[in-house]
């Protein structure tokens, strides 16, 4: 019983994993950790650039909620990111059991569909915006083509939203694919056996048995795809820059023009945070959502 | 090559107490196997002697050195794997030369001890080869390899046939001890398997539930389980254990058998306890003026007679060697052989001794 | 079996029906960026044209100073993700053997904050630190997603590497470095790979952490490419041409790394920005 008396040895036995972790620890204090703080702090400030900087506390919070332009750009936010959350969505879940399938040139085609998603947003932006041009743009000479008269597309403020979901359909598409033909790759063959045998006809096959087994994968590509359309800038940006007059103008791009073209960095930074707290808020929701679908899945099959 | 000493060795994982003080003393060149069921902490201990697992109290001592708190490459060991743990980005004369390379050995030595080592186990022609193109006895093999090329003070072996076949499972047993009577080195061997254990150690220490239940040679703990749970643990098929009393110098079971004790016992000592009576099946002869029971299950494998019995209510295993005729439902006498019986008190499990 | 053969033309057809708009959409561009001015103002629109204006490609070059830019895309990819590796892959290692998952919580963080939060603080910071001008604070900026990415994919990868390998290292004399260094990183080439490419482009593919931190010297390709657009005449020709020098060389890594890029993104499911 001497023995337990002794000093605890200094090192232990497990190799010591944390010098590994520093450096990434050091780098996301500085890159991510740092930002953060400091944009609470600005946030409390009235602050622009050139000026002097008055402690102001909770009044850019005040501000913003009394913004019509902010309640205008979180209209516009909302709208962008349903519609590019749920037509991706619908399409890649298509596009998902059409290549889970056999058929020649598999590879390759699925190689091609995923092009878009790798590609530099800005240079399709650009190619997108000659694309819609009213006049000059191939888009309308296709509508006239089937006999459809000549659209604004993102130069008329009715059309720019929806025009520019079609981009970013075009280019997050094949993301909400992968994802599902990874859910799809996981579903175990012998339910379809079972109902086949029990005389389940397709859309039975897919309504009961391939829908609520690819639940928690389309759930993921909903909340990656909430986060990604409600951060979207480079495509608006670079198509619109928000325009015609405000009519495309996100919080991501209302928060740019205050920040760099306003140079008003304490309300900038106020809008910054309210801007993450209604992403991680969403997440959670969305999360919370994915959980139940996980478990409805084990239930009774409904 | 080394001694091993384990002192009073504890670990705890939280409030979890794995191993609650062993004490293990292993001679310089022995063929050791700790045998137990899952979660009986064998493995825990073995991981504990290699210095993957710190000591929660106790000491460990390799040769006259204490280990207890080294680091694992400070403590002149081997260990082969369960699942091999091959490096499958070398190639097999690399796997096998890995720790001589960090020992910064000559490019000589390392060839001649790996060539060395190949030769031993038959590995000559794979050198050049990866992991992944090896079949799992060969696998097996390298990882054998790579313990020998160290020439540690001590083997480790972790269940290291447990993902082979039945068939090359008894291949490599004889060829594990071969090795062993050829190189000498002290070995310390896991496994849950009691076949293995009884084929291959000179010395099997029974675990159970992070305690030493017993010590000894093979044969000693055939022939006289300390406790209950050897006696169930060793042998197969396992032990018959009938309870009952001892009354008028005869063993009385629960339901009224009389079965007969063996000699020496001192009876008057344990008129009225609660005993345990214990008889392995292959122990009990087709006799006919012994207890007679009836068949309740028959099973042959043609080398030897497998068989429930009812005697009385009480439900007894046999086996026979020779090949006898018996039906099911039939009614069979056997007979047990006294000096073949064991005895244990039912309260503390300890054998009782003769 | 005549049956199953039809279902596979199906198939294929509803396939190709899919990836038509893609491919239309890059041949257009392509068209557009091989046609002189005339045609491109054409309508009906010329598809292909009766005389290749491969000038286009010359001027984006000679007019735009898209050389620098180009070499300034190629250090700030490189360097950001280099640095990635070197502060990711030990990172990812790291957390997968402490089992400390609640760290993924700050990469969740990083994958949910819009870059320009980050550009508010940080651009501050550059501009007291004197570094606006040079190409450090795009390099340092791109960290904030390369490294999330590199850890993220590199986590998962160690995760699912055997225990037993680096114990046997270890029984076998090595230290953790070496462990590390020998037997971990080896196996885990397949993921670095992996998190190597995805990092490339998705550095390469950032706009907006140029359009605020770059001058006129700094600019990486995107930027430039959408500079073309404001500042000079629009002129389509060379502008998709500098679209398509923008991003050709992330689609030839694409077509060549298809298999990778699949498995790190299906994996991860992670897209930075």
């Amino acid at each position: 019983m001497i023995s337990t008396d002794r000093a605890v040895p200094s090192y232990r036995l497990a190799p010591n994993y944390r010098p590994f972790v520093m450096p990434a620890l050091i780098v996301v204090c500085a890159v991510i950790i740092f930002p953060w703080a400091f944009t609470v702090w600005m946030s409390a400030n009235d602050w622009t650039l050139g000026q002097a900087r008055t402690f102001v506390g909770a009044e850019n919070y005040i501000n913003l909620a009394l913004d019509a332009r902010f309640w205008e750009s979180l209209w516009h936010t909302i709208y962008y990111t349903a519609l590019a959350v749920i037509l991706p969505l619908f399409l890649g879940t298509i596009a998902a059991l059409i290549f889970d399938e056999q058929f020649p040139l598999r590879g390759f085609l699925r190689g091609v569909f995923v092009m878009p998603m790798m590609a530099t947003p800005v240079a399709i932006a650009l190619v997108w915006t000659m694309m819609f041009h009213p006049q000059l743009g191939i888009l309308n000479y296709f509508l006239s083509l089937v006999g459809i008269e000549a659209q604004g597309w993102i130069y008329d403020q009715a059309t720019v939203i929806p025009s520019l979901v079609i981009v970013e359909v075009w280019q997050w598409t094949p993301l909400v694919m992968l994802i599902v033909l990874g859910g799809l790759a996981a579903v175990p063959r012998e339910p379809y056996e079972s109902a086949e045998i029990d005389g389940a006809n397709g859309w039975q096959k897919f309504r009961y048995l391939t829908l609520p087994m690819i639940g928690p994968f389309l759930m993921i590509a909903v909340i990656i795809r909430t986060i990604d359309a409600l951060k979207s800038f480079d495509i608006i940006y670079a198509m619109t820059q928000g325009g015609p007059g405000t009519a495309s103008e996100t919080i991501n791009i209302y928060l740019y023009n205050v920040a760099f073209s306003y140079y008003n960095i304490g309300y900038a930074s106020a809008m910054a945070i309210i801007f993450f707290i209604l992403i991680v808020i969403l997440s959670f929701v969305l999360l919370i959502v994915r959980q139940c679908t996980v478990w409805s899945q084990a239930g009774d099959g409904k | 090559m080394a001694s091993v000493r384990i002192v009073n060795a504890k670990k705890n994982f939280g409030a979890v107490k794995v191993i609650r003080g062993v004490d293990i003393d292993i001679a310089d060149g022995e063929f050791v196997v700790l045998v137990g069921p899952s979660g009986c902490g064998k493995s825990t201990l073995l991981r504990m002697i290699a210095g993957l697992e710190e000591v929660s109290g106790g000491e460990i001592y390799i040769g006259q050195r204490e280990v207890s708190h080294l680091r694992a490459r400070d403590r002149d060991i081997a260990m082969v794997f369960q699942n091999y743990a091959l490096y499958p980005h070398m190639t097999v004369s690399d796997n096998m030369g890995f720790a001589l390379k960090l020992k910064k050995a000559g490019e000589q030595e390392m060839n001649d001890k790996v060539a060395r080592a190949a030769s031993i186990l038959g590995l000559e022609n794979l050198l050049e080869r990866l992991p992944r193109q090896l079949s799992g006895g060969q696998r097996q093999r390298v990882a054998m390899g790579r313990a020998i090329v160290r020439d540690p003070q001590v083997f480790l072996f972790d269940e290291p046939l447990s993902n082979l076949d039945a068939k090359l499972r008894v291949q490599m047993r004889g060829e594990i001890r071969a090795l062993h009577r050829r190189i000498g080195t002290t070995t310390i061997y896991v496994t849950h398997d009691q076949v293995e254990a009884m084929t291959m150690a000179d010395k099997i220490v029974v675990l159970h539930d992070g305690l030493v239940e017993q010590i000894g040679t093979p044969l000693e703990l055939y022939d006289r389980p300390d406790n209950l749970f050897v006696a169930g643990f060793i042998g197969s098929p396992a032990m018959n254990f009938i309870d009952g009393r001892i009354e008028n110098g005869e063993f009385k079971a629960i339901g009224g058998l009389a079965l007969p004790l063996p000699e020496g016992l001192p009876a008057g000592k344990f008129a009225g306890v609660e005993l345990v009576y214990g008889i392995r099946p292959e122990h009990i002869r087709a006799k006919a003026d012994g207890i007679q029971g009836t068949v309740d299950l028959v099973e042959g494998t043609g080398s030897e007679v497998y068989a429930k019995l009812d005697c009385q209510g009480q439900a007894i295993y046999c086996l026979f060697r020779e090949r006898i005729q018996i039906e099911y439902q039939q009614s069979l006498c056997i007979g047990l052989d006294p000096s073949l019986v064991h005895i244990f008190d039912k309260a503390t499990g300890k054998r009782v001794v003769v | 079996m005549t049956h199953k053969i039809l279902g596979r033309i199906g198939f294929l057809f509803a396939a190709l029906v899919f990836v038509s708009p893609v491919v239309l959409f890059f041949l257009w561009m392509l068209s557009l960026s091989l046609k002189f001015e005339i045609d491109n103002a054409a309508y009906p629109p010329v598809f292909i044209p009766e005389h290749f204006a491969w000038s286009n490609y010359v001027k984006v070059f000679a007019e735009n100073n898209f050389f620098r830019y180009f070499w300034n895309s190629l250090l700030v990819t490189g360097t950001a993700t280099l640095l990635a590796l070197v502060i990711g892959v030990p990172a990812g290692y790291g957390i997968a053997r402490l089992k400390a998952q609640k760290s993924a919580i700050v990469i969740m963080i990083a994958r949910m904050t819009p870059g320009l939060s980050f550009l508010i603080p940080m651009f501050l910071l550059f501009q007291w630190m004197n570094l606006i001008g040079t190409l450090w604070p795009q390099i340092i900026i791109h960290l904030v997603v390369t490294v999330p990415l590199v850890v993220w994919i590199m986590m998962g990868y160690f995760e699912t590497t055997p225990i037993e390998l680096e114990e046997a290292a270890s029984i076998d004399g090595a230290t953790s470095w070496q462990v590390f260094r020998m037997v971990a990183l080896p196996i885990a080439k397949p993921g670095i790979v992996v998190s190597f490419i995805l990092s490339i482009i998705f550095s390469w593919n950032n706009f907006v952490f140029g359009v605020v931190l770059a001058n006129r010297e700094t600019r990486t390709l995107p930027v430039a490419v959408y500079n073309m657009l404001s500042f000079e005449q629009v002129s389509w020709g060379p502008l998709a041409a500098a679209a398509l020098i923008v991003t050709l060389p992330v689609l030839i890594l694409t077509m060549f790394a298809q298999k990778e890029i699949v498995a790190g993104l299906t994996a991860g499911a992670v897209k930075g920005g």
